[in-house]
């Protein structure tokens, strides 16, 4: 069943003075849906986040989320997005709830309403219990959670997380994960930037290469694997687990096409 | 508009659970100006029952004639000065040892001055030396010196041509020496002076530290999140403002409370006025705040720079000594500097006794200073802003 696209990138361009970090990628991403944006470093992938959360401005091209341009109603628009950045933004001296509460308030819950989603999200990152110890006496896995959170108390239909497991144990991470799961069965769209492609095999729907600013591969991982095989057959010798080996190849045909 | 209040008033209340997360920290955000202040109000505090200061004198007679005698004898009795008579090398040599008083020189032939014979090039020549800086002593000696003078002289001349009647050299009036500090006590003027100078001070270094604070949330990345929210840079301004604003105005209260219940610290003008003063120092705190947030840089950058030009305008601008102390030209400079006017308008309310009229001008240069940076701050957070966007570095 295809679901409507929540946010829709069109020919999107971004240049820092004469360096493009961005050239023309298209995108969109459905309801529901874990999209992967994967790319070695300097390959656009922050750039593009940070364009979608309105942190940047792109040189060319349009963003549209649910229909709207951050140009257009930047409030509206960042209403209706949740960001988890790479570092742990939090008010270290103030408790998981203050936190939750702040950023609750930011998007403009009030009263009860916001007592009421501050306690399903503390519930959801399964911090309930913890709400009332400050963010610095938390694991390393709780505040990766928590700062989840603070991305979620206005229900975004749109979700950023860049390098969200970044310093997490295993065990820290699937519980992350099993957010994220919970989070894309609600219906919420995720973008996510990582490094680790085992970690992109196993959460997400479809996966976009970057590499030098340009979109060079998209689609699921079956799709991706496919459109390989069409074009060139170039057989591994070392064995790898699927999506590493699909990103090695692409990188390098990419590269080899340039 | 009520959401925008509700918005301001969120990011204010996050700044002030942040300050009091750290109890130990807010505790001493409250002594230190206390202590500061009576600290300098005990150094320069001087009892009120005490003797008006007397000038220490190291006089030296070289003339020995019974005239000038009786003239050393009358400056020795006199009650302005501590006089104590040695040689000119011993004067001298302690003079050059001593921080204050003054040598004065009856030098040889200092009788022809009460002769006719009154032709400037041949008067005698009275020296008188001061200490650097402590020229009015000099001018001291040389009035008490002049009045003995004039009364030896009217004895000597006056009893033949008075005759018989009974002659009073008293100066015919009475002299009340009243201070300026009106109501308010003596003793409390030092540290009324003390109180309203380590306040302003420590007002300033509190916008500094906010300041810091803005820049520490940005380096752990906390602005990048905020903005990503539906949250507007003035309101993020404003915010703070607020905040900072809110905790100065409470260091005011418990700082100036505490003067006027142990030091004895009051508010002689009026009270609006004292209000209107507090407010406007307070606001200048706080955009003190912003405006090391938006120049400084680093964080350790800005508290350097931050450091050195609060000690500046504190210095400048009277908030430790008084400000007449100064040299002409700093006392002009001084005038360019907030410090100076927010020190008037608090040591006007409070010691002066002064009310809204001569305070009004004041508290009106303070609020335009704090305008004038916050608009500085303003262009330079939209320039950083406007920047970071096409730089991709919006943290």
């Amino acid at each position: 069943m295809m679901s409507a696209p929540v946010l829709t990138l069109d020919c999107l361009s971004i240049h820092y003075g004469s360096t493009a970090a961005v050239r023309d990628l298209s995108l969109q991403v459905l309801a529901g849906e874990v999209y992967g944006l994967l790319g070695p470093n300097g390959s656009g992938k922050s750039s593009t986040l940070s364009a979608i959360a309105g942190l940047v401005r792109p040189t060319e091209g349009s963003i549209r989320l649910q229909g709207i341009s951050p140009g257009q109603d930047p409030f509206a628009y960042r209403a209706l997005l949740g960001y988890v950045p790479q570092e742990l933004s939090l008010f270290e001296e103030l408790t998981s709830c203050d936190n939750l509460r702040f950023f609750g308030q930011l998007y403009g819950l009030s009263g009860r309403a916001l007592a009421l989603r501050v306690a399903e999200v503390l519930e959801f990152i399964q911090l309930t219990e913890l709400a009332q110890r400050t963010v610095r006496t938390l694991s390393g896995g709780m505040q990766r959670r928590l700062n989840l959170g603070c991305a979620l108390l206005h229900r975004p239909p749109l979700l950023l997380l860049d390098e969200p497991t970044v310093g997490l144990d295993i065990t820290a991470r699937d519980g992350l994960f099993e957010n994220l799961r919970d989070l894309r069965a609600q219906g919420c769209a995720l973008i996510f930037t990582t490094h680790h492609l085992e970690e992109a095999e196993q959460l997400c729907d479809r996966i976009g290469l970057m590499q030098q600013g340009r979109l060079t591969a998209e689609g699921t991982l079956d799709e991706l694997d496919e459109a390989l095989a069409s074009r060139e057959a170039t057989p591994s010798r070392v064995r790898r687990p699927r999506l590493e080996r699909l990103y090695l190849e692409w990188t390098a045909r990419s590269l080899a096409q340039r | 508009m009520k959401a925008r209040i509700l918005l301001i008033w969120t990011l204010a209340c996050k700044d002030w659970k942040l300050f009091l997360a750290d109890r130990q920290g807010a505790l001493l955000c409250f002594l230190v100006p206390i202590l500061l202040a009576s600290a300098f109000g005990t150094i320069f505090h001087r009892p009120a029952q005490s003797e008006l200061p007397r000038l220490p004198v190291l006089l030296v007679v070289e003339d020995d004639s019974p005239f000038t005698g009786r003239v050393a004898d009358a400056l020795q009795a006199n009650p302005h000065l501590v006089v104590e008579r040695c040689t000119r090398a011993s004067a001298l040599a302690r003079h050059a040892q001593n921080d204050n008083g003054v040598v004065l020189v009856l030098p040889a032939g200092f009788k022809r001055g009460f002769a006719t014979d009154t032709e400037t090039a041949n008067r005698p020549e009275v020296e008188i030396h001061c200490q650097p800086g402590r020229e009015y002593e000099g001018r001291w000696a040389e009035g008490v010196l002049t009045e003995v003078f004039l009364k030896q002289s009217a004895q000597e001349w006056l009893p033949p041509l008075a005759g018989a009647s009974p002659l009073s050299l008293e100066r015919p009036f009475a002299v009340r020496h009243q201070c300026l500090a009106g109501e308010c006590s003596l003793a409390a003027h030092a540290y009324s002076l003390s109180f309203c100078g380590m306040t302003l001070q420590y007002l300033l270094f509190w916008g500094m530290d906010s300041g810091l604070l803005w820049l520490r949330e940005r380096r752990r990345g906390l602005w990048r999140r905020v903005h990503v929210a539906p949250v507007s840079l003035s309101s993020l301004i404003a915010g703070k403002v607020l905040s900072t604003a809110v905790v100065a105005l409470a260091l005011i209260g418990v700082t100036f409370g505490f003067g006027a219940v142990v030091f004895g610290v009051r508010v002689n003008g009026s009270l609006l006025a004292f209000g209107g003063v507090a407010l406007a120092a307070a606001l200048l705190s706080a955009t003190t705040g912003l405006l090391v947030a938006s120049l400084g840089g680093t964080e350790g950058r800005a508290r350097s720079l931050s450091i050195l030009a609060i000690l500046a305008l504190s210095l400048l601008g009277g908030l430790w000594l008084p400000s007449f102390l100064m040299p002409t030209w700093v006392q002009r400079l001084a005038l360019a500097l907030p410090t100076t006017w927010a020190s008037r308008g608090l040591n006007a309310v409070t010691w002066r006794g002064q009310g809204w009229t001569q305070v009004g001008p004041a508290i009106l240069m303070v609020l335009a200073f704090a305008l004038a940076f916050l608009l500085v701050a303003l262009w330079r957070f939209s320039a950083q802003d406007h920047q970071r966007c096409c730089k991709g570095d919006c943290g």
